[in-house]
C-alpha cells in the first residue's frame, strides 16, 4: 500500500467524521438522536462483524452482550446507586466475562450449530432478564435518572457517543490488522491448514469472541445513553439478528461495511416509517436483494465500482493488481468477494 | 398430587409436545434433505394458524375441519414459491447467506400477515364434538387436546412410513447422504428439493392450525415457535424425525413440570437443555455427526 492510497482511503472516513462533528449545529433534536442511535449501532455491528466477517463465526447471540452492557450500567445504578461512569467502566469487563463463559461452550460447535447455540444463549439471557423481576425489573426493565447531568445535554450525549465509537472502532481496526486478526482470517479461510500450521484455533476464536463481547457491551452502554433505560427486548434473539444484517447489508468483508449498514438500517427505517408501517417488508426485501445479488454488500459494491472505474482509467492504485488492496479471493462456494482490509 | 392429576399434567405436556413435534419435524426434514435452516418456518406455522382462523371465521364459527385441511394446502403453495423463488439460489452458498435470506423472508411474511390479518389476537374454539372434556379418574382433560396428541402420532407414523417405505422416502434419505450421486442416478434433485420443502411447509402449517384452538394467534407467534422448533430439532438431532419426537416430549415435560416446581426459572429450562445437549453432543440425541 502506497502513501497515496493510504491517504485516499483515510480521506473518506475522515470527511464523514467531520460531517458527523458539525451535525449538531445543523440538525434538530429528533434527527440528531437518530444519528446518535445509528452511531451506537455501528459499533454493535462492527463488533459483531469481528466474528461474522473476520472470523467466519456467525453468531446470532450478540444481543446477549449488548444487553449485558446496558444492564450492567442500569443494574449497578438501581441496586448500588453507583454513578453512570462506574457502570460504563465496568460494562466492558462484565461483557468480557460473559463472552468468555459463553464462548467456552459455544465454540465447541461449528457453523450452523454455532449460530443456533449462540441464539440459545441470547434467549437464555433474555428470559433471565424477563423472569428475575426482583433483580432486573422484569418486562419493564430499568429506567430512571441513570444518566449524569452532563449526558442529559443533547449535544453532550451525541459527542460522547461519537467519541466512544470512534475510539472503539480504531481499537477494533487495530485488532483486525494485528497478527491476531490476520490469523483469525486465515482460520476462516482454511481451518484445517491453520491447525496444521500449529495455530491454536480454539484460542484465537475464543479471544475474538471475548473482544466482540467487550465491544458489544460498550455499544450496550451507549444504548443506555440513548434510551436512559435498559429493557429485556434488547436481549431478544430477533435483536441479535440486526447487527448481523447491518454487516451483511453494508458488506461484511470490509471493515467499515457494518457502519454503512447501520446507517442504512437506522436512517432507512425512519424514511420508511415516515410514509408507512411496512418497515419490516422493505428491510426484508433489501436484505434478500443484497444476499442474492450483492454478496459484498453496499460498500462492497461501491468499492467494486471504484475498482472498475480505476481499471478503465488504467493503473490506478485501486486496481486489483495492487495485491494488498483488493485481492479478490475465491472463498468456499466460489463466491468472489472483496477482500477484508 | 394425586395419580389422576399427575396423568392430567402429563397429558398437558403431551399436548404441547404434539404441535411442537409436528413443527420441528418439518424443520428437521428440510434440514436433513437440504442442509438448510429455514427461519421462515415460524412464519409458515403462524400462517397455518391464521388461515385456520380465517376459514373458521370468528371464535365460535364452523368449518374447523375445512380450515385444518386448507392451512397445510395453502402452505404447500407458499412453500413451493419460496423454494423455487429464493432457496434454490442459495443452496450452494454459506450458512450466513442461508440464515440471512430465510430471516429476510421471515420479516416479509410478518409484514404481509399484519396487512392481511391485522395485529389483534385471534382465537378459535375447538370444533363441536371435541369442545368438551373427558374424565380421567378424578380429573378432567379437554378432548381437543387428546385429538391433538392423536394427530401428532398419526403424522409421526405417516412421516416414518414415507421416509422408510416409499421411493420418495429413500430419495430424500439419499439426498441427505449424497445429492450428486443421486442426481447422476437419474433423480431430478431440484424437483425433489421442492417436494421436500413443500412437505416441510405443510407440516408447519398443519401444526399451526392444530395449535390454533390452544393458543392466542397474534403477531410474534412466528418468532416464538421457530425458536422452540429449533430447540426441539437440534436436541433431537437435526435431520432425525424420531429424534424430534423424543425431544418434543422431553422439552414439553421439562416445560410443564418446570412451571409447577420452579416458576421463576421455567422459561430458562429449554435453553439450558439445548445448551447442555449441544455442548456435550453437538449432533443431538439421535442425529449423526457432521462429516
Amino acid at each position: 500500500m502506497t502513501l497515496g492510497t493510504a491517504a485516499r482511503r483515510g480521506a473518506i472516513p475522515a470527511a464523514v467524521l467531520v460531517v458527523l462533528l458539525v451535525l449538531p449545529a445543523l440538525l434538530g433534536a429528533t434527527s440528531l438522536l437518530d444519528i446518535q442511535s445509528a452511531i451506537a449501532l455501528a459499533l454493535f455491528a462492527c463488533a459483531t462483524n469481528l466474528l461474522v466477517g473476520y472470523g467466519g463465526l456467525v453468531s446470532f447471540g450478540q444481543a446477549a452482550f449488548y444487553g449485558t452492557g446496558a444492564y450492567t450500567v442500569a443494574l449497578m445504578w438501581m441496586h448500588w446507586q453507583t454513578s453512570f461512569w462506574l457502570g460504563f467502566a465496568a460494562a466492558p469487563f462484565v461483557g468480557a466475562i460473559a463472552a468468555l463463559l459463553v464462548g467456552l461452550v459455544a465454540l465447541r460447535t461449528r457453523r450452523l450449530y454455532f449460530a443456533l447455540l449462540t441464539l440459545a444463549f441470547s434467549q437464555l439471557f433474555y428470559v433471565i432478564a424477563l423472569q428475575q423481576e426482583k433483580f432486573t425489573g422484569g418486562a419493564n426493565g430499568v429506567f430512571g435518572e441513570i444518566l449524569p447531568g452532563f449526558l442529559n445535554g443533547m449535544n453532550n450525549a451525541y459527542y460522547f457517543t461519537l467519541g466512544v465509537v470512534v475510539v472503539a472502532l480504531l481499537a477494533l481496526w487495530w485488532i483486525t490488522r494485528s497478527p491476531f486478526g490476520m490469523t483469525l482470517r486465515a482460520i476462516r479461510e482454511n481451518r484445517e491448514r491453520a491447525e496444521a500450521l500449529g495455530v491454536n484455533v480454539f484460542g484465537h476464536q475464543l479471544l475474538a469472541f471475548v473482544f466482540a463481547g467487550v465491544f458489544c457491551a460498550l455499544a450496550g452502554t451507549l444504548a443506555v445513553v440513548h434510551d436512559s433505560s435498559a429493557n429485556p427486548n434488547i436481549l431478544n434473539w430477533t435483536e441479535s439478528g440486526y447487527p448481523v444484517f447491518m454487516a451483511v447489508i453494508g458488506g461484511q468483508y470490509l471493515f467499515l461495511g457494518p457502519v454503512v449498514g447501520a446507517f442504512i438500517y437506522e436512517q432507512g427505517r425512519d424514511i420508511v416509517l415516515a410514509n408507512s408501517n411496512d418497515y419490516q417488508l422493505v428491510f426484508g426485501l433489501l436484505l434478500l436483494a443484497v444476499v442474492l445479488f450483492a454478496p459484498d454488500g453496499v460498500l462492497g459494491m461501491v468499492v467494486r465500482a471504484g475498482q472498475w472505474l480505476g481499471r478503465r482509467r488504467g493503473g490506478s492504485p485501486l486496481s486489483p493488481r495492487d495485491g494488498d488492496d483488493v485481492a479478490s479471493d475465491d472463498r468456499a462456494g466460489s463466491e468472489t468477494t472483496v477482500a477484508l482490509r | 398430587m394425586t395419580l389422576s392429576s399427575d396423568i392430567v399434567t402429563m397429558l398437558a405436556a403431551m399436548t404441547e409436545a404434539s404441535y411442537l413435534f409436528i413443527a420441528a419435524a418439518g424443520l428437521t426434514l428440510v434440514f436433513g434433505a437440504m442442509r438448510i435452516i429455514n427461519i421462515a418456518h415460524g412464519s409458515f406455522y403462524m400462517y397455518g394458524a391464521l388461515i385456520l382462523t380465517s376459514v373458521v371465521g370468528g371464535v365460535a364459527g364452523g368449518r374447523f375441519w375445512l380450515g385444518l385441511l386448507a392451512a397445510p394446502l395453502a402452505l404447500v403453495g407458499i412453500g413451493a414459491g419460496v423454494e423455487i423463488g429464493v432457496l434454490r439460489r442459495i443452496y450452494k452458498r454459506d450458512h450466513l447467506v442461508q440464515l440471512v435470506a430465510t430471516y429476510a423472508l421471515f420479516l416479509i411474511f410478518a409484514d404481509i400477515a399484519l396487512h392481511v390479518w391485522g395485529s389483534q389476537p385471534r382465537s378459535v374454539n375447538p370444533p363441536s364434538p371435541l369442545d368438551g372434556s373427558v374424565v380421567i379418574g378424578s380429573g378432567k382433560f379437554p378432548s381437543y387436546d387428546l385429538f391433538a396428541i392423536g394427530a401428532a402420532v398419526v403424522v409421526g407414523a405417516a412421516l416414518w412410513a414415507l421416509l422408510q417405505r416409499t421411493a420418495l422416502g429413500w430419495r430424500i434419505r439419499a439426498a441427505a447422504e449424497d445429492p450428486e450421486i443421486l442426481a447422476v442416478s437419474g433423480t431430478n434433485v431440484p424437483l425433489l428439493s421442492t417436494s421436500v420443502f413443500m412437505i416441510g411447509a405443510a407440516l408447519a402449517g398443519f401444526a399451526g392450525a392444530l395449535a390454533a384452538p390452544l393458543e392466542s394467534v397474534a403477531p410474534g407467534l412466528d418468532a416464538t415457535i421457530v425458536v422452540s422448533a429449533f430447540i426441539v430439532a437440534v436436541i433431537g438431532g437435526l435431520g432425525s424425525v424420531v429424534g424430534a419426537a423424543l425431544a418434543a416430549i422431553i422439552i414439553s415435560l421439562f416445560d410443564t413440570v418446570g412451571v409447577i416446581w420452579v416458576p421463576q426459572w421455567s422459561s430458562a429450562f429449554i435453553y439450558i437443555a439445548m445448551i447442555a445437549v449441544l455442548a456435550l453432543r453437538p449432533w443431538g440425541l439421535l442425529g449423526v455427526a457432521e462429516r
